[in-house]
């Protein structure tokens, strides 16, 4: 693992991430826009699960708004992973920063049990309301987690 | 409507008053100065971090990301391990500084123009 990590230091991109300051810069501005936009997508779905707004047609609402949020999460997975670069070991010796990728492993597993089970057409209301406000909670979590990041040392 | 909007204005305005967040590091905190020997070196972004052993404690010492440290006179290898290193800057933590000023060999590199 320690090896791992001191190797994904070593290579030209990681180097570039390290010491470039325009391209760090660009590059955390390019993850901030892919967490709005996934955050932005998928509060509104989540409040429309919950029941606010029912008036509008949940599966074409999702349409819109499930493109956005996975474009939004991919953004955000590539500019983060570019990020991570730049000091490996001492990320992934942070305890907030593992608690942030389980915090993203739970919020997607709950998004594809919802999808791929029974998918937002055959699903209870009951279980659209559970699917809606875990998203509610997870999502946010994962985004303090992250902007938490730079203010502890934990 | 018309009252969705006024809470809309509300939380905008909120917003703007609520006091500029220093930007991270920037806590307040008493300013100090140290005096040691480099023990470990990890420079780039976001920021380097030192470490330096100040008569037996080990503390961190955050220095600039590579551009500020480069504009403050410092070359590769001035931050290295074994360099005496004596610094002055904002503490952060029990064993922690963010450093402003430093100095090596009698040399004077200034990160934080605006803060000395």
């Amino acid at each position: 693992m320690t090896t791992l990590l001191a190797w994904l230091g070593e290579n030209a991109l990681a180097e570039w991430m390290r010491l470039s300051r325009w391209g760090y810069a660009a590059v955390n501005a390019l993850h901030v826009l892919g967490v709005s936009l996934l955050l932005g997508a998928i509060v509104s779905l989540d409040l429309r699960l919950l029941g606010w707004r029912r008036q509008l047609p949940l599966q074409t609402l999702a349409r819109l708004l499930q493109p956005v949020a996975i474009g939004g999460l991919v953004l955000a997975m590539a500019a983060g992973t570019l990020l991570f670069l730049a000091d490996p070991t001492g990320y992934a010796g942070m305890t907030l920063f593992r608690l942030k990728l389980g915090l993203i492993g739970l919020a997607v597993a709950n998004a594809l049990l919802l999808n791929l089970g029974p998918g937002l057409a055959a699903a209870t209301p009951r279980r659209l309301r559970l699917a809606g406000l875990l998203s509610l909670l997870l999502w946010p979590a994962t985004l303090l987690a992250g902007r938490f990041l730079a203010f502890l040392d934990a | 409507m018309q009252r969705q909007a006024r809470w809309l204005l509300a939380i905008v305005i909120a917003l703007f008053l609520a006091p500029a967040q220093a930007h991270h590091g920037w806590t307040g905190g008493e300013t100090i100065e140290i005096e040691g020997s480099i023990t470990q070196v990890r420079l780039g972004n976001p920021h380097g971090e030192v470490e330096l052993d100040v008569d037996g404690e080990t503390w961190t010492v955050e220095v600039g990301q590579p551009w500020r440290n480069e504009r403050a006179g410092l070359a590769e290898g001035d931050l290295a391990e074994g360099v005496e290193l004596r610094v002055s800057g904002e503490r952060a933590g029990e064993r922690r500084l963010k450093a402003e000023q430093l100095w090596i060999d009698g040399d004077h590199y200034v990160l934080y123009p605006g803060r000395i």
